[in-house]
């Protein structure tokens, strides 16, 4: 797809990402209550213990409200070992597309979301946290609706190896990711 | 006053039940108020200097807006505890084309939020999650009507219907009215109940639209002495089963019932509007004639605490009845055992002026409505000189489901 093929665009956000940035200040991290907690367990099943997903949970779409349904994982990243993480990419039979993005400010102040060169990349022990208007995992291409109070998967390829997460899907008016691959603010510098 | 500290309360058992902390954490809250008030009433400056310097904040106030109360269990919570202050009843219809898949997904979601809400956490989605950390004993019970159990795959129960009408009193307006949902939304906090509220209507926007909401509230120094009082000044929710002991079977049902509901219940919540202007004209004897108690302590006219049974036969130097054989006490008396039911009333006022807008979201709790309250509410429309002053204009009935015990969702049962 056109989307996909440089490796240095940009995605720029719409007007919408005001909404998507205001929740940056209020929302801290909830990883304090990472690993004690039922119901965390239940929402994110991981298949390698290295790297935990927290609170995880997928914006829901409906394929057919845009020409190209993308969509975001958020969560907070665990990485449970005494060794540095880098998270290089990702895959969902839900998308064609996985990439793990980051919103940055540009030089006319405001805010757009790109690819994040080198990845995630998590401290030993350390927490990373997803969230509207940070960085997050960015599903594109969708192939399948995704609907309030499914699940879906969600694999991350790692410097640990490969973990894939079952992740709750919900409904939430931010994060509007839209894709504007036109859009004025897409020149790479 | 030597009023039993525990009327209209049910009486949590001894033992692990969370419950149990409820009248007593209310106690503690109130004697802390109590306290501060007297340390300003002795006229001591400096205290209150002190106090102002040294903002510690105070340990029983942080434990009240700390308490957060066990949502997994045989029973949903917000039914046994002693009722905070502070609720907000919100009932929702599903959305059109609602299938047996989006019920479950809906249910789905509100388990997962109302499980992290309960426990002062925010929801998956919240942005706000400060907003969830004062959990100040919330409680959110999920209740459903026959289109959700119908969706389901599973028999709704007889008595899951509207109320038969009462035409003598009953003026209901749909904007009161039914339901498909219910969210029981209770917390000793008004911002809690808030965000609470907010969070799980706008969690399943695309799968139910809100219906209608009743915000109500009881007095939040509640407790010994202080009994809930209506907005006619009356002693409220009085009689009440020992549903954690003997009368637990008038609350869940049981074996009897549909299996899907075993560990559940049902809950009526009539809105029922006061003519507060016409209600200013009557004089304290004629009101305590009205309801058959005094207004003071809220006991029988015919003498003794509020504890005390009422003398239904008891007559005057002239022979009549001291309980006016059209008072509300001796009307609402069970005349058999089944009867009774659980009484967790609010007051809600929110008129602008005038006399509408002020009244009772009357909330109660049975195994089966039709069974025990109907008897009940038929002989208070045929006669209770309460009527005058009363008219319902909202009524629905609701499932409410057993609780989620660890690893499920709420009305997993239904799906069976």
């Amino acid at each position: 797809m056109h989307h996909c093929l440089s490796a240095t665009r940009r995605v720029a956000l719409a007007a919408t990402l005001a909404a998507l940035t205001l929740g940056v200040a209020g929302c801290g991290t909830t990883s304090s209550t990472s690993g004690s907690d039922t119901a965390t367990a239940e929402s994110s099943v991981s298949s390698s213990a290295a790297l935990t997903l927290d609170d995880g949970w997928v914006k829901a779409v409906d394929v057919g409200s845009s020409d190209m349904p993308m969509t975001a994982m958020f969560g907070t990243l665990h990485n449970s070992t005494d060794s540095e993480i880098t998270v290089s990419g990702g895959s969902s039979p839900a998308a064609a597309e996985v990439e793990l993005h980051e919103v940055v400010r540009t030089d006319s102040g405001g805010m757009q979301m790109q690819p994040k060169a080198g990845g995630f990349v998590i401290a030993a022990g350390a927490d990373h946290t997803l969230q509207p208007g940070a960085d997050h995992v960015m599903l594109m291409g969708l192939t399948e609706s995704l609907t309030n109070g499914s699940e879906t998967s969600v694999t991350l390829q790692t410097s640990a190896g490969e973990v894939t997460f079952t992740v709750p899907v919900r409904t939430f008016t931010g994060a509007e990711e839209s894709y504007s691959p036109d859009s004025d603010s897409s020149s790479d510098s | 006053m030597t009023a039993s500290n525990t009327h209209g309360r049910p009486q949590p058992a001894g033992g692990p039940d969370p419950a149990a902390a409820g009248p007593r954490r209310r106690t503690v809250l109130l004697s802390g108020l109590l306290g501060a008030g007297a340390g300003v009433a002795a006229g001591a400056g400096a205290a209150v200097a002190v106090e102002r310097s040294r903002p510690e904040p105070d340990a029983r106030l942080v434990a009240a807006r700390t308490t957060a109360r066990p949502f997994r269990g045989t029973h949903q919570a917000g039914v046994l505890e002693a009722p905070p202050p502070y609720a907000a009843f919100v009932a929702l219809d599903l959305a059109d084309g609602a299938d047996r898949d989006a019920v479950r997904r809906l249910l789905t979601v509100w388990t997962d939020d109302i499980e992290r809400l309960m426990a002062g956490r925010g929801t998956l989605t919240d942005l706000e999650p400060e907003l969830a950390a004062v959990p100040a004993s919330l409680t959110v019970t999920v209740g459903v009507g026959p289109r959700v159990v119908g969706l389901a795959g599973a028999e709704a129960p007889d008595w899951l219907a509207p109320l038969p009408a009462f035409p003598q009193i009953d003026r209901l307006e749909d904007a009161w009215s039914d339901g498909d949902l219910l969210l029981q939304v209770c917390a000793d906090s008004p911002t809690t109940v808030a965000h609470a509220g907010r969070r799980l209507t706008t969690a399943v926007a695309d799968l139910a639209t809100v219906r209608w909401v009743q915000r109500g509230f009881r007095e939040p120094f509640e407790g010994p002495g202080v009994p809930m009082r209506n907005l006619l000044g009356q002693v409220d929710g009085t009689v009440q089963p020992d549903v954690t002991g003997l009368d637990a079977d008038l609350l869940w049902v049981g074996d009897d019932g549909p299996a899907w509901l075993r560990g559940g219940s049902s809950v009526v919540v009539r809105r029922i509007g006061m003519r507060l202007d016409d209600w200013d004209r009557v004089d304290r004897a004629s009101r305590e004639n009205a309801v058959g108690r005094r207004l003071d302590t809220g006991a029988p006219v015919t003498g003794g605490t509020i504890d005390t049974a009422a003398d239904l036969d008891a007559t005057d130097e002239l022979g009549f009845h001291v309980v006016d054989d059209a008072a509300h006490l001796r009307r609402a008396h069970a005349t058999a055992p089944h009867e009774r039911f659980l009484r967790r009333p609010y007051s809600y006022d929110d008129g602008q002026g005038g006399d509408a807008g002020s009244g009772l979201v009357f909330v109660a709790y049975q195994a089966d409505p039709v069974r025990q309250f109907v008897p009940v509410q038929q002989r208070l429309a045929e006669m209770d000189l309460l009527n005058l002053w009363t008219v319902p204009v909202g009524s629905a009935v609701f499932a409410v489901l057993p609780g989620a015990r660890d690893g499920e969702v709420l009305g997993e049962a239904m799906f069976a």
